[in-house]
């Protein structure tokens, strides 16, 4: 007999393992936006940097999806206006352009960590990676912020820009204070008391804790986990100078 | 007296509450340093900005442990954010540095506070040191930015600003601890949160 909630869980899961997702955030950054590996790299960092836009679709992430493209227009859309720009234009547009196609895809991946992975699966793949507490409660507590820290900050500015003090309106200073200081605040307030609500859920206690969500690798796993496997041996195979291809 | 010094769940949960902070504050300024202009400028804003969370944070400890945890938290972020391995290492010692100087205040005085958080801040210097360790390779994988970007970022970072930087980030890192002080003063002591 399953619980009700057991199945609720069931439903909620993930495409993927929090696990998977993690190694390839970890691939990303250090291929796409870090630049590991030459020439004979190329075609696989492309295909990674399809990846995370992939992922969102198989998660029904629209939105989110449809931003990520978005940006990614946008930046190819000014390396393509390149050649038809003036001056000092034309050094903004290649900035901004090869930044924006660079990070989007790291971006993106973020966002798809974060938008689908809840801090209890979170917490559980840690256990089973057998991470000590000391970087794992941190560490969920950071991605449980995130999203809160952004949607306080975005209501102060409101805020503080009704009272007219935003960039270009007041002192850098002003901005600084009245900015920063609220969120820091309010943030402050809002993890305290997930911290009481944490502690009176077992969080840091000295017995091994139970979870209820459901994590393990299935197919999809075990294929995305062999690409990020194949990604890093053809950059150490490349190191070593064999030709690939 | 052992059992007083472990960290505890609430310990931990505080690293998480001021680390996002910080992470995100480190975030919104490290998006300006795009502009090549403002990549040097990382290492005086960042320390500035940061010293607000980091002095609120350093009021709620009081075990050993807590400023490295937070330190090698950071590292493992700039991992994950695509800065390379490097930024793990000079977390660990600027940790471990900001660690014992608070300590060695017994995890009360202002004075060693302002002190640790300069410490603290010279992890930052990791995030240049690709660029430092390997100046060709680190220009000739952002080819695709353009050489406008490249030619003014050389100009901009030549190898002598490598210590330069530490040194800024250092004293930097003290005048924000300053600016978290008197913040710290004014309003979150006030507020009930210090």
């Amino acid at each position: 007999m399953a619980y009700s909630s057991e199945r609720s869980q069931e439903a909620r899961r993930s495409f993927l393992d929090p696990r998977t997702k993690l190694a390839l955030v970890l691939v990303l950054a250090l291929f796409v936006m870090g630049g590991l590996g030459a020439e004979q790299m190329k075609p696989l960092k492309t295909a990674l940097s399809a990846l995370p836009f992939l992922l969102l679709l198989a998660e029904r992430q629209w939105g989110r999806f449809a931003r990520g493209i978005a940006m990614l227009v946008l930046g190819y859309g000014l390396l393509f206006a390149l050649p038809y720009l003036p001056g000092v234009l034309n050094f903004l547009a290649l900035m901004c352009g090869g930044i924006l196609t660079r990070f989007v895809v790291t971006v993106v991946m973020g966002e798809y960590l974060i938008a689908t992975t809840s801090v209890s699966e979170f917490i559980s793949a840690m256990e089973h990676l057998r991470m000590p507490q000391a970087i794992t409660i941190p560490m969920s507590v950071m991605f449980r912020l995130f999203p809160t820290i952004g949607a306080e900050w975005r209501s102060i500015r409101r805020a503080m820009r009704m009272r007219g003090i935003h960039l270009g309106g007041a002192k850098a200073s002003q901005v600084l204070e009245y900015q920063l200081v609220p969120m820091m605040t309010s943030t402050v307030r809002i993890g305290e008391e997930l911290s009481a609500s944490a502690l009176t859920r077992g969080l840091g206690g000295s017995t091994r804790r139970t979870n209820i969500c459901r994590i393990g690798f299935r197919a999809q796993d075990a294929v995305l986990l062999l690409g990020c496997l194949l990604v890093v041996a053809a950059w150490i195979l490349e190191l070593c100078g064999v030709k690939l291809w | 007296m052992k059992s007083e010094s472990r960290l505890k769940g609430r310990d931990l949960i505080n690293v998480g509450i001021y680390g996002a902070i910080y992470f995100v504050i480190l975030f919104a300024v490290a998006m300006l340093g795009m502009i090549p202009i403002f990549l040097p400028l990382l290492s005086v804003l960042v320390p500035i900005l940061g010293g607000i969370p980091f002095m609120l944070f350093l009021t709620k400890v009081k075990k050993p442990g807590m400023i490295f945890i937070f330190a090698m938290i950071m590292g493992i972020l700039m991992l994950l954010t695509g800065m390379g391995p490097w930024p793990l290492l000079t977390c660990a010692i600027a940790g471990i540095l900001a660690e014992l100087c608070f300590r060695s205040g017994r995890y009360r005085s202002a004075k060693k506070a302002v002190l640790s958080y300069g410490l603290f801040s010279m992890w930052i210097f990791g995030n240049y040191l690709p660029l430092f360790t390997d100046y060709e390779g680190y220009f000739a994988q952002r080819a695709d930015y353009g050489q406008a970007y490249i030619d003014a970022v050389q100009k901009l970072m030549p190898l002598w600003m490598a210590p330069v930087l530490l040194v800024a980030c250092f004293v930097c890192g003290i005048l924000g601890g300053l600016l978290g002080r008197k913040l710290l003063k004014k309003h979150f002591v006030k507020a009930g949160l210090a």
